[in-house]
């Protein structure tokens, strides 16, 4: 392996207000090598890359990346230099055709006297799309045409094709199915043997350890420490993270429990134009029931289905007395609670503070007569929020502030207080830490001990696995597949039905 | 070491009072005072006097009715242009009315600007067009109906309504509909529904909030106040001529940031930006016109107030919300 350094971060520091987001971090990464960074939600590893970047102004100190200091004012600056980053949202800009995309901020090889050469730039991105494999996205075409995982492909090509010394990946592959993330692994890969680096942002842990050379952990703000991938395990890495031991506790350790045979919720041959096509199932009390597939297959549009929430649904969705679920009102009413994977726009009013947001559903039961009692209401957002032990300073702050894992616990907290008997939780861990995913698994555990039940929807199918009674599997907005929990069920069974 | 410690964080503790939320929520009132101060100043204690105070309080009746509905919608994070247009023809249906029966006409004015606010609010809710290019349309639309009405000839009204120019009436008038707002604002689930689809209007949604109604009925009841507020408006000027209510929209979309009021709605509107706003537009285009500047320079000078207070209460973080 090659030995030379690469980046050099020296003292690097980063404050928002109050918040000392990066504390004094100062770390090296060599020429050849992919690096893990990881960290609960809130501990500046977002931050730290960004002022790489120049998204983000650096607070103090200083990178020097090949021997020559870095100090880039934006994006386009730090590409030049050599660093380039995939984000964890949406990175392209619609309206614009693909090639457009991949060069924003570098037409110049395009344009002659002031005009730009949309032929010759079509056929240099096409030409990339090809050389990376990903010759079915047509760089003429609007990228408004391709869906959140081809776009997240283009956001890729347009990261490396000019072969950054340095490529940042945020995040990303919360966002990707399998097949997206086996590019993204190739792409890494490709890079190391160049001779080049990777800094790469994951919650997933066991992810981490199988594509780094080496992690480095920050809690708070701080550099905890850097460990080679191979000599370390996921444990060791969660309580470097959380700076205590976190119990083997994570999912579920009960096979075989029965589930009773009450039937809660019913959804019979529900349809949404071009989402989803004859969906049945029941789900039963206490029951956790899983649903997966790949993003597009259309699972998440089930729960909004039976939350009351699509637009043009047919088909019925009925509880055990028979109401029946036609609209958010109806749902929210007969208990059901729902969570949507788009949290920031679906789950809460972000530029709403805590309280607001958890009293939203209740409004009703906590009317005396219609009216309002301000004391009570907030008295009952404190407690809820308590209950899920939300980090805040008071339930007058906005939801904005808080970060991925806290706004999940107002979501949670919300619906709690509602005492909902049936929730649908739409990737109820996505972009979330340990600690905080650790707390939603064991609610979810509570809950079902309660007689609750859960619907929950994820793309990721160690989580499925571990804590759903049932699992069904989904493909072209059909149910392809259903499985009974057991110790015997691998990953290889789920995907064999999804793709 | 420690003292040139804690005088940096006194430092930044007021930097961050000055961008921060609590400093924002005072600005109007601080401005409010300012105002003052310089108007007393300008024009050397004259503007407060007794009788001026009198002419001020005249000018506030149908400003602070009509800034009423609007700030209901604008919590909403959408706009209302339509306030001046339906002033006038609201105006025109009182007058006409008159002649047969006072409670007659209050009901017709309050109606026909329920079905203008109805029209704006089905139209912009069922056809998902923005609020601010339905209503900038039927500004236009009901302009119209009002110069067509009146180019023969003002509309006059009656004598039994002009009669009731009187200064406890429109107290009274103010005040009920200030305390009922008020209270449906902050006691009930309305105040709540509306700042929650200013804030986030999906989510709101996905709370339960019946996002459509709610803001079909906001628009209706702006409307209706408009109607009430055209009351108010006959039976002080007597005699309704094309130019009912002109500009009225842009002096309560003023009067209502002056107010604090965040253009783009949601969670951090407050009751008080009627009061303040309103009544700050009035001071200074008293102060203005008393110290006798012509309405070329009024205007400049109110452009120019009305810009740097938006450009410090806007919440930035907000923006994408405007609807």
């Amino acid at each position: 392996m090659n030995e030379r350094t690469l980046l050099i971060a020296e003292n690097i520091d980063k404050r928002f207000g109050i918040t000392h987001a990066v504390n004094n971090v100062s770390l090296t990464v060599d020429a050849g090598e992919i690096r893990g960074l990881i960290g609960e939600n809130g501990s500046g590893k977002s931050t730290f890359v960004q002022m790489l970047c120049g998204i983000y102004t650096i607070g103090g100190g200083k990178f020097t990346l090949d021997g020559q200091p870095l100090h880039a004012r934006n994006q386009v600056q730090a590409n030049n230099a050599g660093v380039s980053i995939i984000v964890q949202e949406m990175g392209t800009l619609s309206g614009l055709t693909v090639a457009e995309n991949i060069f924003l901020g570098h037409e110049e090889p395009f344009i002659h006297m002031g005009i730009k050469n949309s032929r010759a730039m079509n056929k240099e991105a096409q030409r990339l799309l090809d050389g990376y494999g990903f010759g079915r996205i047509k760089a003429s075409a609007m990228i408004d045409r391709y869906n959140f995982e081809d776009r997240k492909l283009v956001e890729i090509v347009k990261a490396t094709y000019m072969k950054p010394k340095i490529l940042v990946i945020d995040e990303t592959t919360t966002a990707l199915s399998q097949n997206g993330r086996m590019e993204l692994y190739k792409i890494m890969d490709a890079v190391r043997a160049d001779g080049r680096s990777v800094i790469f942002i994951c919650h997933d842990l066991a992810e981490v350890l199988e594509h780094t050379d080496t992690v480095t952990i920050l809690r708070d703000g701080e550099l905890i420490d850097t460990v080679r991938s191979a000599d370390v395990t996921e444990d060791d890495l969660k309580r470097l993270m959380v700076g205590r031991e976190i119990g083997s506790a994570y999912y579920r350790t009960d096979y075989g429990t029965p589930v009773s045979d009450e039937v809660v919720l019913k959804a019979d041959n529900v349809s949404v134009p071009g989402e989803i096509s004859g969906i049945s199932f029941e789900l039963h009390r206490g029951e956790i029931l899983g649903f997966g597939g790949l993003s597009e297959c259309g699972m998440h549009e089930v729960g909004k289905a039976i939350f009351g929430a699509s637009w043009d649904r047919s088909g019925s969705v009925t509880l055990a007395d028979g109401t029946a679920i036609d609209s958010i009102q109806a749902a929210i009413s007969h208990s059901v609670a729902y969570a949507s994977k788009d949290r920031d726009n679906e789950s809460i009013i972000l530029n709403e503070s805590i309280r607001n947001n958890i009293v939203l559903p209740s409004l009703e039961e906590l009317a005396n007569h219609k009216l309002l009692n301000g004391p009570k209401l907030t008295r009952f957002a404190d407690q809820n929020a308590k209950n899920m032990q939300t980090k805040m300073q008071s339930v007058k702050q906005l939801v904005s502030d808080l970060s991925g894992g806290n706004k999940q616990k107002v979501v949670l907290a919300r619906w709690l207080g509602k005492n909902s008997d049936i929730l649908v939780l739409d990737s109820p861990t996505r972009g979330i830490d340990v600690k905080v995913k650790q707390a939603i698994y064991a609610l979810m555990q509570d809950l079902k001990q309660q007689g609750k039940s859960i619907i929950m929807i994820s793309e990721e199918i160690p989580e499925l696995l571990g804590m759903s009674d049932r699992i069904l599997v989904m493909k072209n907005g059909q149910i392809s597949g259903e499985f009974l929990r057991s110790p015997q069920l691998s990953e290889e069974d789920l995907i064999l039905k999804m793709v | 070491m420690k003292k040139a410690n804690s005088s940096e964080r006194e430092q930044s503790k007021f930097r961050q009072f000055l961008s921060g939320d609590t400093f924002k929520a005072l600005l109007p009132v601080i401005g409010l005072a300012v105002i003052i101060a310089v108007f007393s100043i300008l024009t050397e204690g004259k503007m407060f006097t007794p009788k001026k105070l009198r002419l001020l309080v005249s000018q506030l009746y149908y400003p602070a009715i009509v800034a009423t509905g609007v700030f209901f919608v604008m919590t909403l994070g959408s706009i209302d242009f339509t306030e001046g247009s339906t002033l006038g023809v609201a105006s025109i249906v009182i007058s006409v009315l008159s002649f047969y029966s006072i409670p007659l006409a209050i009901a017709g004015g309050i109606l026909t600007g329920a079905a203008i606010g109805a029209l704006n609010g089905f139209v912009h809710v069922r056809f998902k067009l923005p609020s601010f290019i339905v209503t900038i349309c039927t500004m236009y639309l009901f302009r119209g109906v009002c110069a067509y009405l009146t180019t023969e000839t003002a509309v006059p009204a009656s004598a039994a309504i002009k009669a009731l120019d009187q200064d406890w009436i429109k107290i009274t008038v103010t005040c009920a509909v200030l305390a009922i707002a008020f209270f449906l604002f902050q006691f009930t689930r309305i105040g709540n529904d509306v700042k929650a689809i200013g804030s986030g209007e999906t989510a709101a949604r996905f709370s339960g909030v019946r996002t459509n109604l709610v803001k079909f009925f906001t628009f209706v009841s702006a409307g209706a106040l408009t109607g009430l507020a055209a009351f108010v408006n006959v039976i002080k000027v007597g005699s309704i001529t094309s130019t009912a209510g002109n500009q009225l929209e842009t002096q309560i979309l003023i009067s209502l940031v002056l107010g604090g009021l965040p253009i783009t709605g949601g969670a951090k509107v407050r009751f008080t930006n009627i009061i303040v706003g309103t009544l700050m537009y009035a001071i200074l285009n008293n102060g203005l016109v008393m110290l006798g500047y012509d309405s070329a320079t009024q205007q400049l000078i109110k452009g120019i107030v009305f810009l740097l207070f938006v450009a410090l209460t806007i919440d930035r973080k907000a923006l994408k919300v405007i609807k």
